[in-house]
């Protein structure tokens, strides 16, 4: 009787934490295909109007684009970042996995440390640095910055897909004359390819999700999903249901490579349990 | 190396020179001009209030830690209570907790923003204030009368999302046994929790303390889109202070030597959590050749 009681407590208790995230998320929702004047919770009529910016341009104060304008941006901005990041930490990755040097737990220490501190606390300095090399107010340049701040980790969890290739694949290419580079790039490239995707999402989705380097470091004519949401809502009349939209369209696709994303990471022993115990 | 070069030179190239720059900058008086002009210590005197000073720093400096003081304990608590909740369900309800509370790290910040500001809307176009108007009640300015704690739950929330997933998989490695025993010698899921899961997860529990902590002093994007630092400096943090004096007010030099200060901080909190845990801990050894 009393474990019975003791459950039941469990899942009210959890019930009522979470309800305000639900009524949160269930309210997006409404809010994003509900028509008609809302006054209450719940709309008066379901809809895509919405939805409108799918074949209208996107208007604020006196700037204009198009959803899909941006859009393209936010997905050049987010590939370029990924493929920057995937190149540099499975380099990077096989060489912490598969070599001994000395200073390489060091390096290792370091990555954890550099992901430790925020890289967005430098952004001054960045502006700075990208002025005085030319590639400020450029999509690539700016994507490359924001790279720079996924690698650390990003390194940690190529080296766990690579810890996980047994050694004997390798010494056999090596007995048979490979250097090191044509062991890494004919064996072990096809060999984690999962590794190679899970670190292009890493890359590519935190580039996505960006909003204070695209908003600092890229001038308000070249709009992304992430600073024309933000734009739309520092207007003067906000419609909601329309922003609610927006919002979804634009976080719809990393949720879903999240969900890959989350095996991965269960890797780096710093997130998963094998280096908490 | 052909294998760490590129790695090591992006890491320079955006981590250590900036660094170096931040320092710089801080001795000048660096404004929309972008002339290099040096004045020597000028900007850190501003900060102390030694001279001309700055009447805000002393209120910024209290933002942060209330704001820091508010975040932490939500994360570690709030992280500790749903990964112990979820772990004592049914399965499929665990994961489905677990998922629901994950979705504020995989939605982007903008969107995760413009949800707050929208729920504590203080129109009854909010969400909150919908209900509140339907149930007859009548609506509240949240961001105006309460923006720290709304600031605070918006980013104690996305540190839950990590804190509860790595709790969630410390709690799955307890042999199964030690809950058993306990159970069959008459302990309630209240000493069960007391006695052997939260003192397992002491390791667990330091760590995500010392990243979040590091986490919060820094961060300032979510307050930047809920609150905007508003009202009136209410939630205006050390960082977003810094960030301001730069980009909005064009004061390059004084933005620079507030954020000097935050990284020599850094620093330091990072020599001591280096010092507590140690770095062999926290490495395990990939297959090296010998």
């Amino acid at each position: 009787m009393r474990r019975y009681v003791e459950r039941t407590l469990i899942y009210l208790m959890m019930a009522l934490i979470s309800a305000p995230f639900l009524s949160m998320y269930i309210g997006f929702f409404l809010r994003a295909f509900g028509e008609g004047s809302l006054l209450g919770i719940v709309p008066q009529r379901w809809g895509f109007s919405n939805f409108q910016f799918l074949w209208k341009p996107i208007a604020w104060g006196l700037g204009r684009t198009t959803m899909w304008a941006a859009l393209g941006n936010t997905v050049l901005f987010a590939v370029t970042s990924g493929v920057v990041v995937t190149v540099i930490c499975m380099l990077a990755g096989y060489a912490l996995s598969r070599i001994e040097f000395p200073g390489r737990n060091f390096y290792l220490t370091l990555q954890l440390m550099l992901h430790a501190v925020p890289g967005q606390i430098l952004l001054i300095a960045i502006f700075f640095l990208l002025l005085y090399v030319g590639l400020l107010h450029r999509l690539p340049g700016v994507a490359l910055a924001r790279a720079s701040l996924e690698i650390p980790l990003g390194i940690w969890i190529a080296k766990g897909f690579f810890d996980g290739i047994p050694w004997d694949v390798e010494r056999s290419a090596m007995v048979d004359g490979c250097t090191r580079f044509q062991v890494w790039y004919m064996i072990f490239l096809p060999l984690v390819r999962p590794g190679i995707a899970a670190v292009f999402i890493w890359g590519f989705l935190f580039a996505w999700h960006d909003f204070i380097y695209v908003y600092t470091l890229l001038p308000g004519t070249i709009k992304v999903m992430s600073t024309l949401i933000q734009s739309l809502l520092a207007t003067e009349v906000i419609d909601y249901g329309y922003l609610a939209a927006l919002s979804l369209i634009y976080a719809l696709p990393p949720l879903v490579l999240f969900v890959f994303l989350q095996r991965a990471l269960l890797k780096v022993p710093v997130f998963g349990g094998k280096g908490l115990g | 190396m052909v294998f760490l070069g590129p790695s090591t030179v992006l890491i320079v190239f955006f981590y250590f020179v900036p660094v170096i720059l931040t320092f710089l900058i801080a001795f000048t008086g660096m404004d929309r001009t972008l002339r290099w002009e040096f004045v020597g210590i000028r900007n850190f005197a501003r900060l102390f209030g030694i001279g001309a000073r700055d009447p805000l720093v002393p209120k910024v400096l209290i933002n942060t830690l209330v704001y820091t003081a508010g975040a932490l304990p939500v994360t570690i608590i709030g992280g500790l209570l749903i990964s112990i909740l979820s772990m004592r369900m049914h399965p499929r309800a665990g994961v489905f907790f677990r998922a629901l509370f994950f979705v504020p790290r995989a939605l982007p910040p903008v969107v995760w923003g413009f949800l707050w500001a929208w729920s504590f809307e203080g129109t009854r176009y909010g969400l909150f204030n919908a209900i509140r108007t339907a149930l007859g009640l009548p609506v509240i300015h949240w961001l105006i009368k309460y923006p720290m704690v709304i600031v605070i739950l918006a980013n104690g929330f996305l540190g839950i999302s990590l804190a509860m997933l790595v709790f969630s998989s410390a709690i799955a490695t307890i042999p199964r046994d030690y809950v058993r025993a306990a159970e069959i010698d008459g302990a309630t899921e209240w000493q069960v929790v007391k006695y052997v899961i939260i003192p397992l997860l002491k390791w667990p529990i330091l760590t995500m303390t010392a990243w979040h902590l590091m986490s919060f002093l820094n961060s300032y994007v979510y307050i930047m889109l809920i609150t905007g630092g508003g009202p009136y400096y209410a939630t205006e943090v050390w960082s977003l202070y810094a960030y301001h004096a730069a980009f909005n007010r064009y004061r390059y030099g004084y933005g620079a030597s507030l954020i000097t200060l935050l990284v020599v901080v850094n620093l330091l909190l990072l020599l001591g959590v280096l010092r507590a845990f140690g770095v062999k801990r926290m490495l395990a050894r990939g297959k090296i050749e010998t």
